[in-house]
């Protein structure tokens, strides 16, 4: 059964049914919302919360729509509205050092120096960059369903993806230097 | 060729997405030109690291909580949790403000005893709203709730009691997450003329380990004036382990404060 036609029984009010799309989501959303936050116990919430806006409001479910760009673009606004109040408001200070603390230690061990310094150099990347790498590099979506997610063109997500990879190659072999 | 333009034809040169031509010209210079060389070999390893990067698991907390959710949306009684907090919320602060109201005209048509029982009203409703925000404040399941709890102290108490204080000390002091120190930090800098409050931010100067909080910490004493925090800004420039950004926020307050 496809994601839509599953989306379709649960809009019927079969709420059983989206256990289906938790166990087929929860870890690419999960993993979206923790490289987002960089702080895994506030990704486990809002990706929580995001499974309770799709049950909750099914019926803005549009019939035809990819399943896939919706639960995405639901992800996105409750990424948006949990932080908009706390935004950039310690970002002035945030060291390097600090971003993995939050993070679990046990994957912390497990990562590589080339893993760590990678992770350092999406922290220094501004908010929209970052999720553009998230989506269409370490999530792997094609551009097209990116640009249906962040509602723009295909041409305009390229522009955005060149951008963001330089920017991070700059940022990485900076940290790597010191 | 410009360093922007062959960038983006280096990045899909490795995705594999040039035509012919573009792929010939890009070879060309990636051979002659040791720039281009350099830039090829940095791009390939951080498009690599970012492809081969290891997921994250969730923890088993996860699947419970939707688990969970799962049930009582079907069994038609679920309440949700955050995204449903701020309406109820706003009923709560209506209900606060229609009371006042209430106690108003209650002023002007039987006098005192009507007053007092509005008062008692609004009472109940405060002591309703402080009950509400610590619940959140001390739910261990969820850290944007802890958050969010500390916010509803920084927004909506005008006047802590001292188990909104205790409390919001401990979550400074003592919570897992960061996120949830800072919102507490701030919330005890709103009450930071009640003596108690003040004497638990310059202790917890001492004990504070997390540089971003001892950084906020910092910047929010300077605020205060206060100046019997200067041996203690003296003893974390000096302090060997400290993060240079906080060394230098001590060495800043010191200034500021003398």
């Amino acid at each position: 059964m496809t994601d839509e036609m599953i989306m379709e029984a649960v809009k019927r009010g079969e709420l059983q049914q989206a256990s289906v799309l938790f166990e087929r989501y929860n870890r690419r959303i999960f993993n979206f919302l923790a490289r987002m936050t960089m702080d895994r116990e506030s990704a486990e919430d809002l990706t929580q919360n995001v499974f309770l806006r799709i049950i909750k409001y099914r019926n803005s479910y549009k019939e035809g729509a990819r399943f896939q760009s919706w639960i995405y673009q639901v992800a996105r606004n409750i990424f948006s509205d949990h932080y908009q109040a706390h935004k950039n408001r310690f970002a002035d200070f945030v060291g390097v050092e600090k971003v993995s603390d939050n993070m679990p230690e046990e994957e912390s061990e497990m990562w590589d120096e080339r893993e760590i310094l990678l992770h350092r150099s999406m922290a220094k990347l501004g908010e929209e960059q970052r999720e553009i790498l998230i989506l269409t590099r370490f999530q792997q979506l094609k551009y097209e369903e990116v640009a249906v997610i962040m509602d723009t063109t295909v041409a305009n997500i390229k522009v955005k993806v060149h951008r963001a990879i330089a920017k991070l190659r700059e940022h990485y072999f900076e940290l790597e230097k010191t | 060729m410009e360093k922007q333009k062959l960038e983006a034809l280096l990045i899909d040169y490795i995705d594999g997405t040039l035509g012919a031509a573009d792929r010939l010209a890009v070879e060309e210079e990636i051979r002659t030109s040791d720039e281009a060389r350099t830039l090829y070999d940095q791009l390939r390893l951080v498009m690599n690291a970012m492809h081969e990067s290891s997921p994250l698991e969730p923890s088993g907390d996860l699947r419970k909580g939707f688990e969970s959710m799962l049930k009582q949306e079907i069994s038609g009684t679920g309440k949700g949790k955050s995204v449903f907090f701020q309406p109820s919320f706003y009923r709560v602060a209506a209900a606060v403000a229609l009371l006042i109201v209430g106690g108003g005209i209650g002023f002007w048509i039987s006098k005192e005893q009507r007053q007092a029982d509005e008062l008692a009203a609004v009472r109940k409703e405060m002591e309703r709203t402080k009950q509400m925000m610590m619940a959140m404040l001390e739910n261990q399941q969820s850290a944007s709730q802890r958050v969010l709890g500390a916010t509803v102290a920084f927004n909506d108490i005008e006047k802590a009691d001292d188990e909104i204080v205790n409390a919001l000390i401990q979550a400074m002091n003592e919570d897992p997450n960061t996120n949830v120190r800072i919102a507490a930090l701030e919330a005890l800098g709103k009450f930071h003329r009640q003596p108690h409050v003040r004497k638990a931010l310059i202790a917890s100067l001492s004990t504070q380990k997390d540089p971003l909080v001892q950084i906020a910490l910092i910047r929010l004493m300077v605020e205060m004036k206060e100046k019997n925090i200067t041996r203690e800004l003296e003893r974390i420039s000096n302090d060997e382990e400290a993060l240079p950004a906080v060394k230098d926020e001590a060495q800043a307050g010191i200034l500021k404060l003398s």
